[in-house]
């Protein structure tokens, strides 16, 4: 096989080549659950739809393999999954991913129109990028504020006032009476409070195509102005979550009186309803500048991967993850909120702990239809920050919000005034 | 001859093979990335792809949070560097000293946490620095300090994570150490003694000289190391707060496989080794001077 | 005399002292790990904190190891696989780690062939570069390869190991030139001598080297974080930043899959401490 007269650099050439070809063969390991169509779904609807596979796999006689992604680390996991050639059949994507992974080429398009009608109105855009449909909503999971019963009684509060000045005053009379704890849970990592009151004043945070960043307009001021209030104060603490490590309990144990969330909530205090009992929380909307606004809050979809060797399968597993039925026993199970409107009408759905979420889907916020989004509301949030950290000041913060906007953005703007995307 | 030469290629080539795979040509790659805008468009459509130049270096220079990568990386060196090569000269002359008993014992103990996985004892250090219920806290409430807010604080999480890491690399360095200081010349030491040089005299004149050789080796190797943190800020802050424990690779990885800004990426990949070179190369010619090498 | 000096009593008691302080101290967080892994969920969040357990309880590596039936589905963390995947990557890291480098290193070292002065200092200068370089680029190449989610995908840029060559061509230097010849003359073929001479003098410099190589495969983090997509293969350091995203609040389990994933190798390390320890100050001290 090897001459005795070669030249080194021959030799190692074909030894790479010959190399390469043995890898490239060797490479292709049997999966090890071959048979299974595979899910992946970030946090509880990770952890909890394998409950939802035994009719499922009774019904078609399909196998699934649930993998359960954490929040923080799904957009590499899934985005590197898909430049690898490795995603899942099936997976669950925020609302605000779906265009970045359509544009990618990761996603089959929906092909079955019935899947993508008879859904709540806040939805119906959730799983559309350009037109098209690339993945079906699942649930929509709008903030809504829980609040400490029995602490806000003590100040004389029945529940939390609907506006912006009532909502900061109550948390003042509520910090006089008990100094050293704290308000307002809103972790500094968090996005969702900011944008919530971003949307409320109706701040457009994108302009020119949604190519450059609007940060510096003066609906978007006033909501950051109020943000940071909220920590000056000391009404919040200028804590990321990490820190927190267990929000659930630090509500629970009373070091914090208002905790705005998703419906997700409804599952912690039903599991750890021994932390606390029923009778000492409730839930209303949040408030807004001049009573009840809108909420930002997470959209899921369900999407098929294009790279799928059984689209087939996994468009049924989606039909079925999707149907009414499923959608209402995942809202028993984790809280979230059917997508399906039909759901809506059941005896369940009435329940007066999910009025609050009902009267909220009417009105959600609006977010840029971009694929830079979900960076962009980091980047934000990082900035928001440092200014609630005392690093900038609010004109610094505004300006640093744009400038990081518009580089994150420099790539679209070129293509979009090179006529490249609409 | 030929014999020889066969079995030298047979036996070379392989490696040299794979090497060549997954290092080299890798590299090389790298440098053509760093020159384009490779980023999720591309990944989407290669027509989306542009050679830019040194477009990726210029936009890096202007953008904050790389300036603040390299300063935070630049901290973890900086402070980083002399905390475990201190500790760990520190153990080495405690160890070495001729009364300590069991020594093979200390020094296997000492070593263990190097052999562990960073992950895992990352995760270890994240609930023993926690700032409620943390052993830290703890014991420094015991000697009268308020409690510290370790991993919350940008100003306290980078010692906090330079704690972590000098805990479990010291053991390392010690053991280099250890055997450096076992070829310190026992009657060069005893002359000096004799002539009445203080400790620290017989440290600078007898002992640094014998070890100096090593110690530079540690430092080069340890500056290296710090300036490639990774898997610590990952697990322990998530670059957090305030990105105050961002560094230079978790910049890297998040540019290139959270955003998939390959170009971008690259670019980062390339200033962090020439970084390292220059380094190791100042530390080389200082080095030089005092005849370490 | 010694003895008898109250002055030099005294300095060896604090010595003593001191170093029994300073491994107090460096073992207690690991130790502190294993003691809350056997709490009780949620005892570790309490104050002042408690460093033994209540009551010894294995329900944290039950819930992590085992999996569990919940109303009709069953729930897994996957840990097991991952202990798996652990052990297998890195025994066949290390195996083809050796039998790459072994036979590389002593040829650079005994072997003359043209190109082999060239091969020694490309090695030499391939050391700077670090690996993080080769990183975005060996994704895409290993992506045209199929080799993204593979275990080959995780092995294969570990077997690159210039430091494992070089620490090989180090010992095999040592080996007498006159015992090599000898075997040429009675006309042993190279690799006849490589197996029954060289080899065999190598041996303890081999087991070294598998030490290193092991520990460097479990412990390895960053490159099985991109290259694994599937959880089935996730190797335990992966899977243990996977698991703490998620289950930051729960303490207990996560000091569990903390000693599962250190106790194995520091089981490794202490049996063959001997060997990892001289090979330390062999590959690295000059003289």
């Amino acid at each position: 096989m090897i001459q005795p007269a070669f030249t080194p650099d021959a030799f190692s050439r074909r030894a790479v080549l010959a190399a390469s070809l043995a890898l490239a063969g060797s490479g292709c390991v049997p999966r090890a659950d071959a048979g299974a169509v595979r899910l992946w779904a970030m946090s509880y609807e990770g952890d909890y739809s394998p409950m939802l596979m035994p009719v499922f796999t009774r019904q078609t006689g399909i196998d699934v393999d649930v993998q359960s992604l954490p929040w923080t680390a799904a957009h590499e996991k899934l985005l590197t999954a898909h430049a690898g050639g490795a995603m899942p059949d099936v997976m669950m994507l925020p609302a605000g991913w779906v265009g970045e992974f359509a544009i990618v080429g990761a996603l089959a398009p929906v092909g079955d129109p019935s899947l993508v009608s008879g859904l709540v109105p806040a939805t119906l855009d959730s799983g559309r990028y350009g037109g098209v449909h690339y993945a079906v909503p699942w649930s929509v999971a709008p903030q809504a504020q829980f609040y400490r019963r029995d602490l806000l009684a003590e100040s004389g509060f029945a529940k939390p006032p609907a506006d912006w000045s009532g909502w900061r005053d109550m948390g003042r009379a509520l910090k006089r009476r008990r100094p050293d704890e704290w308000v307002f849970l809103m972790p500094l990592n968090w996005w969702d409070m900011l944008f919530t009151l971003a949307g409320q004043t109706g701040a457009a945070m994108l302009r020119d195509n949604s190519t450059r960043g609007n940060f510096t307009s003066p609906a978007f001021a006033e909501a950051l102005g109020f943000y940071k209030s909220l920590y000056d104060d000391k009404l919040a603490p200028a804590m990321l979550s990490t820190e927190l490590q267990d929000p659930f309990a630090a509500f629970a144990q009373g070091q914090f009186a208002i905790y705005p969330r998703s419906p997700a909530m409804l599952l912690d205090l039903h599991r750890r309803r021994a932390e606390i009992g029923p009778d000492r929380w409730g839930v209303v909307r949040m408030p807004g500048p001049r009573g009840p606004a809108a909420a930002s809050g997470v959209s899921a979809t369900l999407a098929v991967s294009s790279q799928s060797r059984r689209p087939q399968d996994a468009w049924a597993l989606v039909r079925y993850m999707t149907s009414a039925p499923a959608e209402l026993h995942f809202q028993r199970l984790i809280g979230s909120l059917p997508a399906r409107a039909s759901a809506w009408d059941d005896p369940q759905m009435q329940a007066p702990v999910l009025q609050p979420f009902r009267d909220q889907l009417e009105q959600p916020v609006a977010t840029p239809d971009v694929v830079e989004w979900e960076r962009i509301r980091i980047e934000v949030q990082l900035v928001a920050e440092r200014l609630v950290r005392g690093q900038l000041t609010m004109a610094e913060a505004m300006r640093t919000m744009n400038l990081r906007a518009d580089a994150i953005l420099a790539k679209r703007r070129q293509l979009v005034s090179a006529g490249r995307l609409a | 001859m030929t014999r020889q030469q066969r079995t030298g290629w047979l036996f070379t080539a392989p490696v040299l093979a794979i090497i060549t795979l997954v290092f080299v040509l890798p590299t090389l790659m790298a440098l053509a990335l760093s020159v384009t805008d490779y980023s999720v468009y591309a990944l989407a459509d290669w027509a989306n792809l542009d050679f830019i130049g040194v477009g990726n270096f210029t936009a890096l220079l202007s953008t904050p949070l790389f300036w603040r990568a390299l300063g935070n990386t630049a901290l973890f060196a900086l402070f980083g560097v002399p905390m475990a090569i201190g500790a760990s000269l520190a153990a080495a002359l405690l160890l070495n000293d001729a009364t300590v008993r069991w020594k093979p014992l200390w020094r296997v103990a000492l070593f263990a946490p190097y052999v562990t996985s960073v992950v895992a004892t990352a995760t270890v250090w994240q609930y023993l620095l926690n700032t409620r219920y943390g052993l830290i806290n703890y014991a420094l409430s015991l000697v009268g300090v308020a409690p510290v807010d370790w991993l919350g604080d940008p100003r306290a999480s980078i010692p906090a994570i330079l704690l972590f890491v000098t805990w479990k690399i010291f053991g390392y360095n010690m053991i280099l150490f250890t055997a450096a200081l076992s070829t310190v010349p026992q009657d060069l030491m005893e002359a000096a003694r004799l002539d009445g040089a203080s400790r620290w005299g017989r440290f600078r004149h007898v002992t640094l000289p014998a070890i100096g050789p090593t110690l530079l080796l540690a430092a080069i190797m340890s500056v290296a190391g710090f300036l490639q943190l990774f898997a610590e800020p990952y697990v322990m802050t998530q670059g957090g707060p305030a990105q105050s424990t961002v560094t230079v690779l978790y910049f890297m990885f998040d540019e290139g496989f959270k955003w998939w800004n390959l170009g971008q990426a690259s670019a980062v990949a390339l200033i962090l080794f020439v970084v390292i070179l220059a380094l190791t190369f100042i530390q080389t010619r200082i080095g030089r001077r005092f005849e370490w090498l | 005399m010694a003895l008898t000096n109250p002055r030099r009593t005294l300095r060896a008691i604090l010595a003593n002292m001191l170093v029994l302080v300073l491994t107090a101290v460096t073992l207690l967080p690991l130790a502190w790990m294993v003691t809350v892994s056997f709490m009780p969920r949620g005892e570790a969040n309490s104050f002042p904190p408690p460093f033994l357990p209540s009551r010894w309880s294995w329900e944290n590596y039950h819930e992590l190891l085992v999996r569990r039936f919940v109303d009709g589905a069953w729930f897994d963390y996957r840990f097991v696989p991952a202990l798996w995947n652990s052990i297998g990557v890195a025994t066949i890291a290390t195996a083809l780690g050796l039998l790459l480098a072994v036979p590389a290193g002593y040829a650079l070292a005994k072997l003359r062939f043209t190109g082999r002065d060239r091969v020694l200092r490309f090695l030499v200068i391939s050391l700077i570069v670090p690996g993080q370089v080769a990183m975005l680029p060996l994704f895409l190449m290993f992506k045209e390869l199929g080799l993204v989610n593979s275990y080959l995908g995780v092995i294969l840029p570990s077997l690159a190991g210039i430091f494992a060559i070089l620490f090989v061509r180090q010992a095999a230097l040592g080996i007498p030139d006159e015992m090599i010849d000898a075997a040429r003359l009675d006309g042993a073929s190279e690799i006849r001598i490589f197996r029954s001479i060289a080899l065999p003098l190598l041996a303890p410099i081999v087991v070294t080297l598998a030490v290193f190589l092991f520990l460097a495969s479990w412990n390895d983090f960053l490159w099985p974080l991109i290259i694994l997509a599937d959880q089935h293969r996730y190797t335990l350091p992966v899977a243990v930043a996977a698991i703490g995203r998620e289950h930051a609040a729960d303490g207990e389990l996560m000091m569990a899959a903390a000693v599962v994933t250190t106790l194995p190798v520091l089981a490794l390390f202490l049996s063959l401490q001997r060997y990892y320890m001289s090979g330390l100050l062999g590959g690295s001290v000059k003289g």
